[in-house]
């Protein structure tokens, strides 16, 4: 083997041990979603974006940086900071199962400081029960599964299957290209007519 | 001409509590067109479930106010509410990829939502059905298999979210 391929494993180790760091603590998650989202950001922006006392901005930027989630892309002054690209699949060891950890699930993460729905559901199930609720959501949004399906094979009551989904399904239409299907307020009829109450 | 808005649970989550602004909107949009949805019992029992996680959406309070009402009880003896139940089961079954059985076991209060509507048109005591949902797969479902019942024109799934942000953009 090449020592330029030695050097390759390590770099997806240290990708492996930066998204476990990313998915370990949604601040960080969530400042990677906003420079992923951004595209290239300096602290200043970082303080006034996500409402970070300068302090914490720095040190979770930092974190990030050596962890190798995030580059440095102007060392000038102020310095900015860009989101390195994580696409990061992981395979069971009898390798019939893979899961690919996207850019998505970190920021689904990343939003529990900000989401209830999300907190809860992290708390309960953990963030690799949230990987599976993601699934799910965009299966959903594709039109491919319902919440009372999901409830079914997570054995959770569909109320709570509806609320994850609902509170990931931002994070799925920012992630993933799907067209929302259904009619819109334009298309309900109200002129004259009756409307039935079925009492 | 007379118009059924049937609901589903995710309608009603959506919303939020009566202190959101989409909960609100909802409401005035209901009012100002003298609205009740109507919701199948079975969606009912789902948003009114005992689950210490889970903070109940206000489906009482709507009720409470007048613009929300639980279904009567299917009437099953209608053939054309079983049809319609089989069908939409088939179709979630074939777009999820999974037995028909268990996808009846599961989605009931789907089958239930679709069944409303197929026994209100067949009745003639409605002319105009609009289904929301936040379920693609069931609204889809819904719409497709009633049109094969021949009531393509008079169904129509509405998207649950982007009915309400359009009515809270409207608003503001």
């Amino acid at each position: 083997m090449s020592r330029t391929s030695n050097r390759a494993d390590g770099d997806i180790v240290r990708d492996f041990l930066a998204v476990a760091d990313l998915l370990e603590e949604p601040q960080l998650a969530q400042l990677y979603a906003y420079l992923a989202q951004e595209g290239e950001a300096t602290v200043q922006d970082v303080m006034d974006d996500l409402e970070l006392a300068q302090g914490t901005a720095y040190s979770y930027v930092n974190r990030l940086v050596d962890a190798g989630a995030v580059d440095v892309t102007d060392d000038g002054q102020p310095r900015r900071y860009a989101a390195r690209e994580i696409d990061l699949t992981v395979t069971a060891a009898a390798g019939d199962r893979e899961y690919t950890i996207t850019p998505a699930l970190i920021d689904a993460v990343g939003r529990r400081e900000t989401n209830a729905d999300i907190d809860t559901y992290i708390d309960r199930h953990g963030v690799a029960g949230l990987a599976t609720a993601l699934t799910y959501a965009v299966a959903r949004e594709r039109g491919e599964v319902t919440h009372r399906l999901m409830a079914e094979d997570l054995e959770i009551s569909p109320l709570a299957a509806e609320m994850i989904l609902q509170a990931l399904r931002l994070v799925v239409h920012e992630h993933y290209d799907i067209e929302e299907g259904g009619a819109s307020l334009d298309e309900v009829n109200v002129g004259d007519g009756d409307t039935v109450d079925d009492a | 001409m007379s118009r059924l808005h049937i609901a589903d649970t995710g309608l009603f989550v959506a919303m939020g509590q009566p202190s959101n602004s989409c909960y609100q909107a909802v409401r005035r949009f209901a009012r100002r067109n003298d609205i009740a949805f109507v919701l199948p019992e079975r969606v009912y029992e789902e948003l009114t479930v005992d689950d210490p996680d889970v903070e109940w959406p206000p489906i009482d309070a709507a009720i409470d106010e007048g613009w929300a009402t639980v279904a009567a009880p299917l009437e099953f003896s209608e053939p054309v509410v079983s049809r319609v139940m089989d069908g939409i089961q088939r179709y979630i079954a074939n777009a999820d990829d999974r037995p028909a059985d268990e996808v009846e076991r599961a989605d009931a209060a789907l089958a239930a939502l679709a069944a409303l509507a197929a026994q209100h048109l067949s009745a003639g005591t409605a002319t105009e059905v609009y289904i929301s949902t936040t379920d693609i797969a069931a609204g889809e479902g819904a719409e497709t298999v009633l049109g094969s019942e021949g009531y393509g024109d008079s169904v129509t799934f509405v998207n649950g979210f982007r009915f309400i942000e359009d009515l809270v953009a409207g608003d503001s």
